[in-house]
């Protein structure tokens, strides 16, 4: 059952590295056949839309990843020299706050997108909805709350020495 | 009230170490929570929308770029130009290693990136050469600062965005100030060299000189594209930086052969990666500079600082101290997304031109990576030179003189700044 799991997790890990790059990858071509095609005085209406899509779908499925392997920027030089059972109550209000910080913006993210359905209106140069598009908006904070509650689970188990 | 409340919690957030991305976020839902009556939902729309901001889409495209430049390779082939070019004169080497940073950091665009790639190889170098592993450290680690002026540079684009300025303009402007800080730790070296007395190298024969220089020249003819396709308006900052990135994969895979094809996926998972976290920043940074701009705070500070009656001499001298402290504590994109939506309309009220402020700023931050608690290249030079970070403060501190001096110079003569971009226009 555990062994299951940790493959599914595994899998899924893979799946956002491979999405993330792939992305990028995407966004860079379509912007960079634009320019040549513009030499021939031709072009997609679409490209730069897509564009813009993709990049935000990159982002907001790479914070959580960012989470995963430790990538974001903190100040931590005031926390680093508290006292350790300080230290933890810091990291944990920390946590708290982030937590919340997602939840705010994930239920931000949903009104935002029930609104986008009611209006009901494609991209303007896409043939999909907006609220589809702008979906992954509560995906992705929903998945950076998830990924701080894990990223906090296995440090506490990691290092429970540090916390006398 | 909103604006104490602004900075009151991103302060607090910060200190608790809380991610820069988060905390200005939680700042502005706070604010927007106790004082505005706007939505979550505007927020989250707020946040989708950095990502359809046209000009920050470069932003991931330059970073791309870098990662495919950011071999060990690249630092190899421009180390035996540079070398080639002044090994000769006397610090020669010393000379080679601070050109060599000059190139690397502005094709990689990455500061802590120029460090490791430049330091790895030229402090040992260096030592051999009988220069101190202090003179080594300390000039590198200066060195490294410059890509973050030379253009292209993710700062300069991050600060276009969010203060609306011509990203063109400030690519343009960033030339002559980065040259001019390049001559200045140049003229430094020699100095020293010359009292010092310190070594000189065989002068490399025409032969040498043309080789070197036709390996090297594929990495740097891409500052190259990006400036000369931007000035004769080939195409705008955004396209140019994902030519720009097209190309940096054609030469590391077909060229120089230094990243395999099938390394070719780890270099895109990595360059996403750093492009999520920066535009998390960025996106929340967008949250907090709407908080500001509905509680009219830029407003608010702009008015005060003119009934004071202050010249504009004495704002970019605060401007500058305040640049300073805060780049001691924060990396540079994340000071510009903070303190520019602020500085900018001041600015502009007292007669600074836009793409002045966005220079001084950007070079107030190449001293904030070398200045502590959070300078990272000072860390990222202490891994590599296997020096205390206490040491190697001090071994950049003569270096980090020759900064401020520059700094000086650029705050108070636009011209150095200005005059390139009114040339061209």
């Amino acid at each position: 059952m555990h062994a299951a799991i940790r493959r599914l997790s595994l899998a899924l890990d893979r799946l956002e590295e491979a999405f993330m790059g792939f992305a990028l990858a995407f966004m860079t071509i379509v912007t960079f056949v634009q320019v040549a095609l513009r030499a021939f005085g031709t072009g997609f209406v679409w490209s730069l839309e897509v564009t813009t899509y993709t990049f935000a779908w990159l982002v907001l499925i790479g914070m959580s990843y960012g989470v995963r392997t430790q990538a974001h920027i903190a100040v931590d030089f005031v926390t680093a020299k508290l006292p350790p059972r300080l230290a933890r109550t810091a990291a944990v209000t920390a946590l708290v706050l982030s937590l919340a910080y997602c939840v705010f913006m994930t239920l931000g993210s949903l009104v935002f997108v029930d609104r986008l359905m009611t209006l009901g209106n494609d991209a303007r140069d896409i043939a999909l909805p907006r609220w589809l598009l702008a979906s992954v908006l509560p995906l992705g904070f929903a998945l950076l709350g998830l990924r701080l509650v894990q990223a906090a689970w296995s440090s506490r188990r990691a290092a429970p020495e540090r916390n006398p | 009230m909103s604006a104490l409340s602004l900075l009151l919690v991103l302060f607090a957030c910060l200190a608790l170490g809380i991610p820069v991305a988060i905390a200005l976020g939680l700042a502005s839902i706070v604010t927007i929570a106790l004082f505005a009556d706007q939505s979550l939902a505007v927020l989250a729309q707020r946040f989708f929308s950095a990502m359809q901001v046209y000009p920050l889409l470069a932003v991931p495209f330059f970073i791309l770029a870098g990662a495919f430049m950011t071999t060990g390779g690249v630092a190899k082939r421009l180390i035996a130009f540079a070398n080639a070019l002044v090994g000769h004169f006397q610090g020669g080497l010393a000379m080679a290693a601070l050109l060599a940073c000059a190139f690397f950091s502005a094709v990689s665009g990455s500061s802590p990136a120029t460090v490791v790639a430049v330091g790895s190889i030229m402090i040992a170098g260096m030592q051999r050469s009988g220069y101190s592993k202090e003179f080594a450290a300390g000039l590198i680690c200066n060195a490294g600062t410059l890509g973050i002026l030379i253009p292209p540079s993710i700062v300069l684009v991050v600060y276009g965005a969010v203060t609306e300025t011509s990203i063109r303009d400030l690519f343009i402007a960033g030339i002559l100030p980065g040259l001019l800080l390049t001559a200045a730790l140049l003229i430094s070296v020699a100095v020293i060299a010359r009292r010092k007395n310190m070594p000189r190298q065989p002068r490399a024969d025409f032969a040498t000189l043309l080789r070197t220089a036709r390996v090297a020249i594929w990495g740097l003819l891409l500052i190259v594209i990006i400036l000369g396709g931007i000035y004769m308006g080939v195409f705008t900052p955004t396209e140019a930086a994902a030519v720009a990135a097209v190309y940096a994969f054609f030469v590391a895979v077909f060229v120089y052969r230094d990243i395999r094809l099938r390394e070719v996926p780890r270099v895109l998972t990595e360059g996403a990666k750093v492009t999520a976290m920066l535009m998390f920043i960025i996106g929340n940074a967008f949250l907090f500079g709407f908080v500001l701009t509905t509680e009219q705070i830029p407003q608010m500070a702009s008015d005060w600082i003119t009934s004071l009656g202050l010249p504009p001499w004495a704002f970019l001298i605060a401007v500058n101290l305040l640049l300073l402290l805060a780049g001691n504590f924060m990396e540079p994109t994340s000071v510009i997304l903070i303190l520019a939506p602020i500085l900018f309309p001041i600015a502009t009220e007292l007669g600074i031109h836009p793409v002045h402020l966005g220079i001084i700023m950007t070079v107030n931050m190449e001293i904030g990576l070398i200045t502590p608690p959070v300078g990272l290249n000072l860390f990222v030079t202490s891994g590599v030179a296997g020096m205390s970070a206490a040491a190697v403060v001090r071994a950049a501190l003569p270096w980090l003189l020759v900064l401020l001096a520059v700094l000086i110079v650029i705050t108070y003569v636009p011209a150095v700044s200005l005059s390139l971009p009114a040339m061209l226009n």
